[in-house]
This record gives structure tokens, sequence and C-alpha cells, in this order.
């Protein structure tokens, strides 16, 4: 419903601040956080006026409440305590103000701060501002180390003195910022923005002592959550002792359990590496020096191998493979000519036994025709008919003079 | 007998020695003429040296570097 004005019809103050009032009224009863920076409570007014500050941006607003209910509140209402209001927007139109008409404070307390801060975490996890894939390794050397902590305090005693003795020649790039009340979380998001500018800071550390719960609340806060997620250098956060885990350790790259432990997080012990690479060197040297032995003596067998080392047994296998062969060869033969010799002997003797030879030396003689045709029987044979008689040294001419046939003689066969 | 081959033809180690072991594998085998023999035998006098040749590199190429580390 904006209104109608212009030059020639303006709208009186009062119209434009009933507008405004209007406007503020549709705000409605809201809850809301902050930290009590001023309290004026002035004797004989019935209404507390206080100012609540945002926790990180350097906002603030006028809020008013009923004495009553200011001096009910236990523990009473201090400046710099974190509240909770139930409270309307109200817009004064006498003058002009706005502020808050309290109608419920709530102090944030150590039970209601925690649970707070889970409602936080859940739903800063919800966003995936915790997610693991998110986490970037630290470098191994980096060139330039950023450090966020108190001037000289503890913490940036430890980190650095740790640092230098694991590897003098780290460089630094410190940005102090208040580690401590309400002012911490902005700077400490100040620093940490400015150093992940730094062209040559290649891994920041986020370091602060031990301190209470409310102590490390700013390292728990919504807005440097959201602007370590949003930074590209990775970054440690070391805030506290071992228990203490602010929201800051969740969304931090690294979480180091102290400033010392960050310190070893992320500088390598030189030394140690030294040490490290000389044994692999020596590994390598050793394993190659194996190698070459184990080969060495392969190759040593083989060539000791007989076949190699001494040809002469290969020439001296085939020569008693030949000597053998003709040992044999030689041994057959005799045999082979012995079994003629033999056989010949024996054929000789069978022919000798056999040949008519001996029978005619012992007196008898073959009758043979002038064809030299043995003749065996008398039939056949005329007389005066030429005829040669083998006796045993020669033979003897003839020529028959008559036949005579003896009986019984004729029918047996004769061996010839 | 072995005579000098060119770094290029020169078969690398592991070819010489794995034929080395197939020429002592076949000498010992026999059943092979005696000229091959003699042919195998030879040629396994020569890849033994180039094995060998192989081994005493590599050999000082590591003590080089041995050397050089201790002096450093």
């Amino acid at each position: 419903m904006a209104m109608e004005t212009s030059l020639e019809s303006p709208a009186p103050v009062r119209q434009v601040a009933n507008a405004i009032a209007g406007w503020v009224d549709r705000l409605g009863a809201v809850w809301v956080e902050g930290q009590v920076a001023q309290v004026s409570r002035r004797p004989g007014m019935n209404t507390v006026f206080l100012t609540l500050r945002d926790a990180v941006a350097d906002i603030s607003i006028p809020v008013t409440c009923s004495r009553t209910l200011f001096d009910g509140l236990n523990p009473p209402l201090v400046e710099g305590a974190s509240v909770v209001l139930h409270a309307k927007p109200s817009y004064y139109a006498n003058r002009g103000t706005l502020s808050l008409y309290a109608r419920e404070i709530r102090m944030v307390g150590l039970g209601e701060l925690l649970a707070r801060l889970e409602r936080r975490r859940q739903l800063l996890a919800a966003e995936g501002l915790f997610a693991a894939e998110l986490k970037r390794p630290l470098p191994f050397l980096p060139g330039t180390v950023g450090l966020v902590t108190a001037p000289n305090s503890a913490a940036e005693r430890d980190v650095l003195e740790n640092a230098r003795r694991r590897w003098p020649a780290v460089a630094f790039e410190v940005a102090y910022a208040a580690m401590q009340g309400p002012r911490s979380a902005s700077e400490v998001i100040e620093a940490v923005e400015r150093l992940d500018r730094h062209p040559g800071v290649e891994v920041i550390v986020v370091a602060r002592g031990g301190g209470s719960v409310e102590d490390l609340l700013p390292f728990s806060d919504e807005a440097l959550i959201r602007a370590v997620h949003k930074i590209r250098t990775p970054l440690v956060s070391a805030i506290g002792h071992e228990p203490d885990s602010p929201l800051l350790d969740l969304v931090a790259d690294v979480r180091a359990s102290t400033p010392t432990d960050a310190a070893k997080l992320v500088v390598p012990d030189v030394g140690e590496e030294l040490r490290l690479l000389a044994r692999a060197r020596d590994r390598a040297r050793g394993a190659l020096a194996g190698w070459l032995a184990r080969e060495q003596a392969g190759l040593d067998a083989l060539r000791s191998r007989p076949a190699l080392a001494d040809p002469r047994t290969l020439i001296d296998a085939r020569r008693d493979e030949v000597d053998l062969l003709r040992d044999r060869a030689r041994r057959c033969l005799g045999h082979a000519l012995d079994r003629a010799a033999d056989d010949v002997g024996h054929q000789h003797a069978r022919a000798r036994a056999l040949s008519p030879l001996a029978t005619l030396q012992r007196g008898y003689a073959v009758l043979q025709d002038a064809e030299g045709h043995v003749v065996t029987s008398v039939a056949g044979v005329a007389a005066k008919q030429k005829v040669s008689v083998r006796v045993a040294d020669g033979r003897i001419h003839a020529t028959t003079t008559r036949t005579e046939p003896l009986e019984g003689q004729s029918e047996d066969s004769t061996d010839g | 007998m072995a005579e000098k081959k060119t770094a290029e033809d020169k078969p690398s180690y592991e070819a010489a020695r794995e034929e080395l072991v197939e020429v002592v594998r076949r000498l010992e085998a026999g059943g092979t003429t005696l000229e091959e023999s003699l042919a195998l035998w030879e040629r396994g006098e020569v890849l033994a040296t180039i094995c060998q040749d192989w081994l005493d590199g590599a050999r000082a190429r590591l003590d080089a570097a041995i050397e050089g580390d201790d002096e450093s």
C-alpha cells in the first residue's frame, strides 16, 4: 500500500510516521539472538534501555524492556552476555525511533549454548560445509606458513618454535587477531582472508591456547565457518587442547589437537626426511647389487656347464661314441667272420663228407657214360659203349664189354 | 673369438642370456650334428661374453655412483 505522494500533494509527517509504524508492525514478534552491548537502567524509569549487538556484524539495535522483566532475570543481565530475546519491533512515532520491545529474555547458558552450537553444527553439516571430499591435503613443504593467532601468545610461540626446530628455513606470515571476546570472530575472518589472498602463503594455521567454551565460542561462529569454507588455501585448526573441538575444527582441512601438533603437521622434520632419503637410496643400491650378484652367479653357472666350459667333452663324447661304435662294429665283424668261417668249415666238412672223393679213396669208383651222366644201373648200358670211370686220383676211359644185373639191388634209392 | 659388436645390434642382456640358456640346453640334449654342435658352442661363447659385458658395465656404473656418493 505505497502512499501516493507528489511534490504538489505531499504527505504530512504524521501520515508518513503512521505508515512506517504500520510496516514495522508487520514483522511481528521474533526471536533474536545477540550480545548485550550497553545496559541503561535509570531509577524511577520502568523501562530499561539496552543495545543488542550482532555477534559478528557491526550492527546493533536498541531494545527496551520492562524493569520487572529485567530485574527478574537470573543470572542477571550483564554487558557482553549472549542473549536470545522474544521481541516485537516498535516504532515510536513521536521521536521517530525504532526499537525492539523485549517480552522475554533468555540467557544463553552453557547447556543452552552447547545446544545452540550443536544445532548450528547440524545446520552447517547439512549444507555440506564439513564434507570430507572438500578436505584439501596439506603441502608437504609449504613456501610460507600463514599463522592467525593473538600477538605474543603462547600459541604463537609454540607454533613458531616447533616449526623452526623441524625445518629451520620455514617462512611464516603472521596475522594477529583477537582470539577472545566479541571482536574475535570478525578479526579472525579478516586475518584468514588476508592470508588466503597472500600469494606466498600455502597453508594457514589458526592457533589459540586452551579456554572455556565461551572463550572458544568465536571459533564456532557461523560467519567464520563460512569464510573458512570459501578460502582456497588449506587451513589447520589448532584451537585449545585435545578435548576442545569448535566448529572450526570441522570445516578446517586438518584438525590439530594443539598449536604444537599443528607445527608438526605443516612442516616436515627435515632431519627425518634426510634420513629416509638416505635409507631409500641405500636400499635401491642394495637391491641393484643383489640383482647383479644373482645374474652374475647365473651367468657363471651357465658358463661352467661342461657344454660351454669344456668343448672337448663334446668332442670326447663323440670320439668315445665313435670308438665305441667302431669296437662294436669290429666285434660284430669278428663274430660274423668267425661264424662265417665256422660255417664254411662246416659246409666244407659236409661237402667233403658227402663228396665221393673219400669213397673213391676207399676204393670205390664212379661210372659215367659218354655224356657224363652217372650210371647207376646196368639197364640202358649196352656193350661196346664208351664210359669213363672216376677214381680218387683221376679218370679211366674204357669201353664196356657186357653187363650183368644182380638181383634185389635195383629197387632201393641211392643218395647222390 | 667374440667379434666386437656395435651397440645397436648387440642383443639386450635378457635376449643374450635367453639364447645362451637355449644353446646350452641343445648342446646337452645332444642329437645335433658335429657341425651344429661346434657352431652352437661358438655361439654360446659369444653370448656368454656379451652377457658378461652387460654385467660388468652395470657393475661399473653402480660402483661409479657409489664412489661419486662417497666423495660428496
